[in-house]
This record gives C-alpha cells, sequence and structure tokens, in this order.
C-alpha cells in the first residue's frame, strides 16, 4: 500500500516536473506590460461584455413588460 | 380567425414594432461597442493622449459640454411629449415639445458642424492620424445617427399634427423616442471618453 503511494507520489511529480511553465508555453505573454497590449485587453473584455449587456437589456426589457402586464 | 389574431396583436404588451426598434438598438450598440473597443486600444497605447504629433490641439469642451445640455433637454421633451400623447392632453402641447424636440437636435448638429470647420482649420483632419481619425470616426458616426433620428422626427411631427396620433394608438412617437433617447443617452459616454480620455 506504502509502496502504491510512493510510486504515485513520484508519477505526479515527474509529471509536473515535465510540464513546462505556462509563461514560456505563450509566446504574446512577454508583451503583457506592453500598453498596446493593455488597451488590446480592456478592449476585448469591454466587446465580450457587450453581446451580454445587449441580450439582457432585451431579454430583460421584454420579460418586466409581459410580467407587468399580465399583473395589470 | 383574422379578426382574433388581430385582438391578440392589439392586447400584445410588446408591439412589434417596439421589438424591432430595440433589436435595431442592440445592433447599434455592438456597432458603437467595436468603435470604442478601437478607441481603447488606441488611447491606452499612447502614453500622451492627445499624442504628440497634435499636442498643439484643444478639443472644445465647454462648448460641447453646453451642446451636451442641449441634446439632453431635447430628450426630456421628446419623452414629455409621448406621455402626453399617452395621457390624452390636448395635441398642442405634444406638437410644441415634438417641434422642440427637432429644434433642439437640429441646434446640436448645426453646433458640432461649426466644430469640425475649426478643428478641420486648425489640421486635426482624419487623415492626419490616430487621434483624428477615431475622433471623426466616433463623433460622426453618432452625429449621423442624430441626423437620422432628426428626420425620423420630422416624419413623426408632421404626422402628429396631421392628428394621427391617440391615447391608444400611437406607436411611431414611442418607437421614435425609444430611438431618440438612446441617442442622447450614448452621447454623453462619448463625450466624456473622447473629450476628457
Amino acid at each position: 500500500m506504502i509502496r502504491k503511494i510512493v510510486l504515485s507520489l513520484l508519477i505526479a511529480a515527474l509529471i509536473i516536473a515535465s510540464i513546462p511553465l505556462s509563461l514560456e508555453a505563450c509566446p504574446a505573454c512577454k508583451n503583457l506590460d506592453d500598453p498596446i497590449a493593455r488597451g488590446f485587453n480592456w478592449s476585448v473584455l469591454f466587446m465580450m461584455a457587450m453581446p451580454f449587456a445587449v441580450f439582457g437589456v432585451i431579454g430583460g426589457s421584454v420579460f418586466y413588460t409581459y410580467r407587468r402586464a399580465y399583473k395589470e | 380567425m383574422v379578426q382574433r389574431e388581430m385582438e391578440i396583436a392589439e392586447n400584445r404588451p410588446f408591439s412589434n414594432a417596439k421589438l424591432g426598434v430595440i433589436i435595431l438598438l442592440g445592433a447599434e450598440t455592438m456597432l458603437f461597442a467595436g468603435l470604442i473597443g478601437a478607441f481603447l486600444v488606441y488611447r491606452m497605447g499612447n502614453a500622451t493622449w492627445p499624442p504628440l504629433s497634435h499636442a498643439d490641439i484643444q478639443l472644445p469642451r465647454l462648448v460641447t459640454g453646453i451642446n451636451t445640455g442641449y441634446l439632453i433637454i431635447s430628450g426630456i421633451t421628446m419623452y414629455l411629449s409621448l406621455r402626453m400623447i399617452q395621457i390624452d392632453l390636448p395635441k398642442l402641447f405634444s406638437n410644441v415639445l415634438l417641434i422642440l424636440t427637432g429644434t433642439l437636435g437640429l441646434v446640436f448638429l448645426i453646433i458640432q458642424g461649426s466644430e469640425w470647420v475649426q478643428l478641420i482649420g486648425k489640421g486635426l483632419t482624419l487623415q492626419s492620424g490616430v487621434y483624428g481619425a477615431t475622433f471623426y470616426v466616433l463623433i460622426g458616426c453618432h452625429a449621423v445617427h442624430v441626423f437620422g433620428a432628426v428626420i425620423w422626427l420630422t416624419i413623426v411631427i408632421g404626422m402628429s399634427l396631421a392628428g394621427r396620433f391617440t391615447s391608444d394608438n400611437h406607436t411611431a412617437v414611442e418607437t421614435c423616442t425609444i430611438y431618440w433617447i438612446y441617442v442622447v443617452a450614448l452621447w454623453p459616454i462619448l463625450y466624456f471618453l473622447v473629450y476628457f480620455a
């Protein structure tokens, strides 16, 4: 039982040691502090939020209008 | 059968026209989100804004601020005219408010146009760099929307003067009000973003 646990831990340690660092694997990560990269990040986040905002507002207004109408 | 379908359509709390305008505004929001996204990339990518090549150009913040006030007042008058039609007040009030709204929209466009003439005279053009391009595309796109809203409102004013609206039948005013208020609400965001960022 103990042999199995030690063997499992050794295999796990070997796998972890063989995984490259995420930063090295990411070709764009070296420029993260660049102002233009920061601009792109904020721009992407802003535009990703927009569809949710648009569908939320449209869906919310339809839902609210129908609920108010049925209450009346 | 047809009469029954018409009754259902009349009793629907959310008219098709209103839903259509709201979906149109969703598409408009995506358009402006794209333009604002591009502006954010260029703004955050430059340590100084305006860029050094346009350091001598000052955007007319005060005049545009006053112009923003005109546009906000036009949003209020538009909403009030809709309410007056909805509660069946004499048509004179709603007609006067609709005409006042259209006039304020036109005043906004004229002031914006005169600002553009001055800025072009100072050397800020669409081709003069990122600063000019983002300014004219963002502000110009909004101005085109205001112009479209003024044309739409002119048609609505004509219908209102012809006595076509009642408290039960005023979808045209309602949809125009939604569009107008959207255009008005969008402007302060663009104003602070472009003139103060």
